[in-house]
C-alpha cells in the first residue's frame, strides 16, 4: 500500500486546501491556523476495494440466467451500458459490472475462418490485454476494453468501464490464463455435462430455420475436441464447480428437463465456508418428500458429502429433482445451514423473484442463487478485513 | 462495413498498457487519441435485426455443412460449426431479448427515464 508524505507549504493564504494523492487515492484535508501555526490532519479514505469473480460457462456472455441471478443478488438489474454499442455485451448494476471476455478475441470471426481456429482456441484471445485490464480494474482504474460484437463478428471501437465493487469476468477463459487465475477472488465453472448440453441446445435451436438434429449434433462434436482440450481443464482450479447432469430418478430420461445438480466447494478457500446438510464432513443423503411435505413425481432428493476432486478436498451438496411448490422451497432451505442468508427465507425469495428464468425449480436455480449468496458473504468480509487492517496500520 | 476496416480493427486493437511509473485514475488512453475518433467514423453501429440473424444462421449451417463434406477433422470444419453455434446463440439472446423487452414501449422509456413527468409514481 502506497503511502503518502504530507507537505507543509507556507506561502499559500487560504486557511483550507485539499491536497489529493493519486496514487493511494487518499485526500488530505489541511486546515492552517495562522494565529497558533497548529495544523490539523485529518485524513479521508476513499479507496474502492474491488473483488474480481471468474465464472467459466459455455453459454454466451453476460445474458446468462447465472450473471441476471448473480447481480440481483447484490442487489439492483443489471443493464447494458446506456447510450453506448447497442450490441455491447457488458451489464452494469450499481454495484456490479459483468464484462464477457469475448471481448479479448485477438481473431474476430473472419480472422478464425481464415487461422481456422475455433473461439475456444487460446490463440483466438489476447491474454494479455485482459491481464493487463482486469488489474487496472481491481486497482480502480477506469479503462477502455474493446467490444467483440456477437452479431457481426467483429470488433467494435472500445467502451469505457469504470471500476466497478465487484467485477465478474465471465467466457470461456477465466482460468486459463495463470496470471488472471491469481487476480480472481473466487472462480466457478459450470459444468454441463454433454447429454444435458444436447439436450438444452436442442430445445434453444430447434426454433431457428436452419437447423436440424444432426446440424445441432455435428456443431457439438466439432467443437469437442478444442472444448475437452483448453475449456474443460479449468475445472480443477475453481473454487465452486457446478455440475448438472441428467436425472438419476427417472429411468432412461433423455428430455432433460428434471435435472441432477451438484454443486462441488472447495474446502479451505479464504472468505468461503461450504453450504452443508445436517453437519459439515459427514454423509447423509436425504429425501424430504413424505409426511411433512408431499412432492409430485419424480420428487427430491438430496445428498451431501465431502470427496476429492482433482486432489483437493471437496464437500459435494447434490439435488436430484424438481420443487413444485413454494413450500418446498422454505423446507429445503430451513434444513441447509451456512447459506450466508442475511434473513431467514432468503434463498426462497430471490428464486421466487426469478421464477420464470430457466432452472427455477431445480437445482441448477438453488445453487446458483446460493453461490451469488456465498460472494455477497465473500465480499463483505474481504471489505471488513481491509477495513480492520487499513484502521491498524492507521495507528501504527 | 467493408473487409478492410475489419481487417484494420482486428491488426490494430487498442492495447491499453497501465505503465506502473505513471499513476492515473483518469481512463488509459490510446497511444493516438486521434486514431480513436477516426475508428468511431469507421465503424457504423447499430443493432441488426433479427432477421438478419436467422438468415445468417441458416447460412453459415449451408456453409458448415459444405465444408465438412470434404474434410470432417479439418480445422476449416470445426471453425465452420463453432461459428454456426456463436450465430445460434446471438440468434437464441436476440430472441429472448425482442420477447423480454418489445412489450411495452413506455413502460421501457420509464426504465430508464423514472424522474419525467409520464413515470412519476407516487406511493403515499
Amino acid at each position: 500500500m502506497a503511502v503518502s508524505t504530507i507537505y507543509s507549504t507556507q506561502a499559500l493564504n487560504s486557511t483550507h486546501f485539499l491536497t489529493s494523492s493519486s496514487s493511494s487515492k487518499q485526500v488530505f484535508l489541511y486546515r492552517r491556523q495562522p494565529q497558533t501555526n497548529r495544523r490539523f490532519n485529518t485524513l479521508i479514505t476513499c479507496s474502492q476495494e474491488t473483488i474480481v469473480i471468474g465464472l467459466a460457462a459455455d453459454s454466451g456472455c453476460g445474458k446468462s440466467t447465472f450473471m441476471r441471478r448473480l447481480t440481483s443478488v447484490f442487489g439492483g438489474a443489471a443493464k447494458p451500458p446506456k447510450g453506448g454499442n447497442p450490441d455491447s455485451n457488458t451489464l452494469i448494476s450499481d454495484t456490479t459490472t459483468v464484462i464477457c471476455l469475448d471481448d479479448y478475441h485477438s481473431l474476430d470471426r473472419y480472422g478464425r475462418k481464415e487461422q481456422k481456429v475455433t473461439a475456444l482456441d487460446p490463440r483466438a484471445n489476447d491474454f494479455d490485454l485482459m491481464y493487463e485490464q482486469v488489474k487496472a480494474l481491481k486497482s480502480g482504474v477506469a479503462v477502455e476494453k474493446p467490444i467483440y460484437n456477437h452479431v457481426t463478428g467483429l470488433l467494435d471501437a472500445p467502451e469505457l468501464i469504470q471500476p466497478p465493487k465487484i467485477l465478474v469476468i465471465e467466457g470461456l477463459h477465466p482460468m486459463f490464463d495463470e496470471r488472471v487465475r491469481d487476480l480472481l477472488d473466487f472462480s466457478i465453472y459450470l459444468d454441463i455435462s454433454n447429454e444435458v448440453k444436447f439436450a438444452w441446445k436442442i430445445q434453444r435451436d430447434m426454433a431457428e430455420r436452419g437447423h436440424s438434429l444432426e446440424s445441432i449434433k455435428a456443431s457439438i462434436e466439432a467443437r469437442k475436441p478444442d472444448f475437452d482440450a483448453f475449456i474443460d481443464p479449468q475445472k480443477q482450479y475453481a473454487d465452486a464447480v457446478i455440475e448438472v447432469l441428467p436425472t438419476q430418478l427417472i429411468p432412461d430420461d433423455n428430455e432433460g428437463k428434471v435435472l441432477r445438480v451438484r454443486l462441488i466447494m472447495k474446502e479451505g478457500v479464504k472468505y468461503f465456508s461450504p453450504v452443508y446438510l445436517f453437519d459439515e464432513g459427514s454423509t447423509i443423503s436425504w429425501i424430504p418428500c413424505g409426511r411433512k411435505l408431499t412432492c409430485s413425481y419424480p420428487g427430491i432428493k438430496f445428498n451431501y458429502e465431502p470427496d476429492s476432486y482433482f486432489d483437493h478436498e471437496v464437500s459435494v451438496l447434490e439435488m436430484d429433482g424438481q420443487f413444485d411448490r413454494l413450500d418446498e422451497l422454505i423446507y429445503v432451505e430451513s434444513h441447509l445451514s451456512n447459506l450466508s442468508t442475511k434473513f431467514y427465507g432468503e434463498v426462497t425469495q430471490q428464486m421466487l423473484k426469478h421464477a420464470d428464468f430457466p432452472g427455477s425449480n431445480n437445482g441448477t436455480g438453488l445453487f446458483q442463487t446460493i453461490v451469488g449468496l456465498k460472494i455477497r458473504d465473500l465480499y463483505e468480509q474481504l471489505i471488513a478485513n481491509k477495513a480492520t487492517a487499513r484502521a491498524e496500520a492507521a495507528k501504527a | 462495413m467493408t473487409t478492410i476496416g475489419a481487417s484494420g480493427l482486428s491488426v490494430a486493437t487498442p492495447r491499453v498498457v497501465v505503465l506502473p511509473a505513471v499513476r492515473v485514475s483518469a481512463p488509459v488512453r490510446l497511444n493516438y487519441p486521434w486514431k480513436l475518433g477516426s475508428m468511431n467514423r469507421m465503424v457504423v453501429v447499430k443493432a441488426t435485426s433479427e432477421g438478419g440473424i436467422s438468415d445468417k444462421v441458416e447460412k453459415s449451417i449451408q456453409e458448415a455443412k459444405e465444408t465438412c463434406a470434404d474434410d470432417p477433422v479439418s480445422g476449416e470444419c470445426v471453425a465452420a460449426w463453432d461459428e454456426v453455434e456463436e450465430l445460434s446463440a446471438a440468434a437464441s439472446h436476440a430472441r429472448d431479448k425482442k420477447k423480454a423487452g418489445g412489450s411495452d414501449p413506455l413502460e421501457e422509456y420509464c426504465n430508464d427515464n423514472p424522474e419525467t413527468d409520464e413515470c412519476r409514481t407516487y406511493d403515499n
